[in-house]
């Protein structure tokens, strides 16, 4: 603790109180109108909000000052060159990650700063798909899509193969079935294909989209499958150097960057 | 030995009893009356027992056993105005002299007097008619071999009555209790190996005979085996403990907190860094120099215990550190708390890793109960120092190796079978799911139950989903729903 405080002390950028409630959903209504193929109402609050999030690493900075605004059921991907800070970003959102400066709100409560127990409760709510599925070996892939069940919500409901009989792609599988039976509100993907032989690539991807589209389910996705996210986003925000660099609805984002490192990765990637 | 050396007199004894010249037998009979008076100034009225021993019929054997045969031997001598015609012996029921076959001598004084007779059986008791009376004075003594204690062993007395020249009856004083080895199966087998000509053979040779010899084998089996209970029991009640507080300490070792951490850094490696030999001296003469006394076994128990725990603690402590970090992460995400992520995450998962390891350390504790023998634990080690010195042969150390190689030899074995196995299961050994290629969509719903849904179809464009269906789509690699496919693994594309 001591460490950290003497490292960062100087570096903690200031930065303003979270806005009200109101505030920052009359904010967002007024700015997402044109960056998403999402339908929100006036009135509506954005799920997860994102302002001035600020994360360092002792000296090096991450993220600076990323805004976001996330609604309800919305699917948004982010995209950006390895090391931009889209994994730290997601890993904040569920407090893997304790920000450096900043605000993140779930449903207007600020995650920041609670005790033990509520970020345990605020993780229920916030589900994540690792890019290395990260399933429990123990265990059967029933046990792995129950154990939050069972063990977190208290509730009991039983393939029995362990995961190392599984292909990565039937592990990924589980490993979202396991996020998804804590029925979060929003389900965290950080590049849930990256790890994956290319021909397990598509079966995964199909889960995804199946989910986005029927589960109403607010999503956000980390990865690199571009026709996917054209395909499934609602939302494309775009990461560099710790920077929210461009945001808009896919066709925009992809066929008209108006960011010329928006247009250079995209042009690189293919 | 000693009883080779009185075997062989005996045998010389009979070339002796022949006549003597007559003066010698006066000059002698004087003496012995002489002899006798003064030996035997009380009972010199009515004949009295001597003694009565008993000897293998076989040399080699050590004591005397049940229903084996047995060579007794029983003296009397003769009251002072009497003369003995015959003599009955008897022992409680279950002995027996069917079969033997007796010797009689006779010392008048000095002289051996030869005198026959018959000697008759009858179950546990054997009557000697003599073919002429013995007379007054004369010391008797019945050689009975081939004769059969009782096989339950315990203490015998042989007690009898004799028959004087006028046909009076009297009884005989009981003899001293004879005691007399059970005849066990154990017992049974040494005496069948003392007779085995390759038993002789083989213990003729100076290696095999103070190394390995199987009649001290036997034995040191039979009596060794309390102690291999005492060792089992220290090393089967202390390790329960021993892993609780080695987990205890692991937990305080990778603590966040400096001081906790302190406390189990000291106490593991304070007790690392000592012999546990030292360990066992400390606490046996410590303890009671302050007035504290604690069973042998009992403290037996709590410091090998302790010992163990730490270094249970050091094979805990990397078991847990070896779990990947997403482990933790993972168990985050879905909500679970810093004890249910302990417990059903990465508990479960320490285990089976560190099951090789905490079994060798099981091994080692159970062999380091030896050196309890040290302060007098009745170890293994105990009773086989103990036979060894009573013996002045090593085979009791070689019984007690081969007590610590029953257990030790199944556990090296167990430990390698259980390393390959995990070695197996994290390469994904063992069964897979089956893949189908084409996904039959109504029929597949009962049995796909049992196994993952492997369709490599894409249906979801097939039939419309309701969004609350979702969390059973996605359990449907286990349960497979009939209207949501995942789209299969695609694993074959
Ligand atoms: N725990 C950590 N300690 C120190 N530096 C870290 C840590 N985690 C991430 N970083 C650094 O933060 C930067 C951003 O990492 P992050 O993983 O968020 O990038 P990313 O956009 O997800 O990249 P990728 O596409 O490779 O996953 C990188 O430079 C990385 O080295
Ligand atoms: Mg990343």
């Amino acid at each position: 603790m001591a460490n950290k405080h003497r490292h960062s002390h100087g570096d903690v950028p200031v930065v303003p109180d979270a806005l009200s409630a109101e505030e920052a959903a009359s904010l967002a209504f007024a700015s997402d109108k044109t960056l998403t193929k999402h339908h929100f109402t006036e009135g509506e609050h954005p799920i997860v909000r994102i302002e001035h999030l600020n994360k360092s690493f002792d000296d090096t900075k991450v993220l600076r000052d990323v805004n976001l605004d996330v609604w309800p059921g919305e699917v948004v991907v982010v995209l950006g060159p390895s090391g931009s800070g889209k994994s730290t970003m997601l890993r904040c959102i569920n407090l893997l990650e304790t920000p450096t400066a900043g605000h993140i709100l779930i449903e207007d409560q600020e995650i920041t700063g609670q005790s033990k127990t509520d970020v345990n409760k605020l993780r229920r709510e916030v589900g994540m798909v690792f890019q290395s599925f990260n399933l429990f070996p123990h265990l059967t892939a029933k046990q792995n899509v129950m154990i939050g069940q069972t063990k977190v919500l208290k509730r009991s409901k039983d393939a029995d193969f362990k995961p190392p009989q599984l292909s990565g792609g039937q592990q990924q599988r589980v490993a979202i079935a396991r996020a998804v039976a804590m029925h979060p509100n929003v389900l965290l993907f950080d590049e849930p294909t990256s790890a994956l032989d290319p021909e397990l690539v598509r079966g995964v991807l199909d889960v995804i989209r199946d989910l986005a589209e029927n589960s109403g389910m607010t999503m956000i996705v980390v990865t690199h499958e571009m026709d996917f996210a054209r395909e499934v986003a609602d939302r494309v925000v775009f990461m560099e150097d710790g920077v929210v660099v461009e945001q808009g609805v896919p066709e925009k984002v992809f066929d008209h960057p108006e960011n010329a490192r928006t247009a250079e990765f995209l042009g690189s990637i293919g | 030995m000693s009883h080779m050396h009185e075997n062989a007199m005996t045998r010389g004894e009979s070339h002796h009893t022949r006549r003597v010249p007559a003066l010698a037998l006066a000059l002698s009979a004087v003496l012995v009356l002489v002899a006798t008076l003064a030996l035997l100034p009380v009972s010199a009225l009515a004949m009295t027992t001597n003694k009565a021993t008993a000897r293998p019929n076989e040399d080699g054997g050590s004591g005397v056993i049940g229903a084996m045969d047995t060579r007794l031997t029983w003296e009397g001598t003769v009251g002072d105005d009497e003369e003995v015609s015959s003599i009955t012996l008897s022992l409680p029921e279950g002995a027996t002299f069917d079969h033997a076959s007796t010797r009689i001598t006779v010392l008048d004084g000095l002289n051996r007097t030869s005198i026959d007779g018959t000697a008759t059986s009858s179950g546990n008791s054997v009557d000697v008619q003599f073919s002429e009376g013995i007379p007054a004075g004369s010391l008797v003594r019945l050689e009975i071999t081939n004769m059969q204690f009782p096989a339950d062993g315990g203490d015998y007395v042989v007690s009898g009555s004799y028959t004087t020249a006028d046909g009076q009856s009297h009884a005989l004083d009981d003899s001293a209790a004879i005691s007399v080895i059970a005849n066990t199966p154990l017992q049974a087998a040494v005496s069948w190996l003392d007779a085995q000509p390759w038993v002789a053979a083989w213990n003729s040779n100076p290696f095999l005979g103070m190394f390995f010899k199987p009649q001290l084998l036997l034995t040191s089996f039979a009596s060794l085996f309390p102690g291999w209970l005492v060792c089992l029991g220290i090393v089967l009640v202390c390790y329960p403990f021993a892993i609780v507080l080695g987990l205890a300490f692991a937990m305080l070792k990778t603590s966040r907190h400096k001081v906790l951490r302190a406390i189990a850094i000291c106490y593991i490696n304070l007790l690392r860094g000592t012999p546990l030999f030292l360990q066992i001296y400390i606490m046996f003469f410590g303890l009671p120099m302050v007035g504290i006394n604690i069973d042998n076994n009992v403290l037996g128990v709590i410091v090998m215990a302790v010992n163990s725990s730490a270094y249970l603690a050091e094979i805990f402590r990397a078991g847990i550190q070896s779990i990947p970090q997403g482990q933790y992460e993972a168990a985050a995400s879905l909500g679970m708390n810093g004890f249910q992520t302990m417990t059903s995450i990465i508990l479960p998962q320490t285990v089976r890793r560190v099951i090789p390891t905490v079994t060798s350390d099981f091994i080692t504790s159970y062999k380091d109960t030896s050196l309890l023998s040290s302060v007098g634990v009745m170890e293994l080690m105990m009773f086989s120092k103990n036979l060894t010195t009573t013996t002045g042969n090593i085979t009791p150390y070689m019984a007690a190796a081969i007590y610590y190689l029953i257990v030790t030899l199944p556990l090296i074995k167990v430990v390698g079978i259980i390393e390959n196995n995990i070695a197996r299961s994290e390469r994904g050994g063992g069964p897979r799911p089956k893949r189908r290629a084409v996904a039959g969509a109504s029929q597949e719903s009962e049995e796909a139950k049992e196994e993952l849904a492997t369709s490599a179809e894409v249906s979801h464009t097939e039939e419309a989903k309701p969004a609350t269906d979702v969390f059973a789509a996605l359990s449907a690699p286990f349960v497979s729903h009939p209207t949501v496919d995942l789209g299969g693994v695609a694993d074959g594309e």
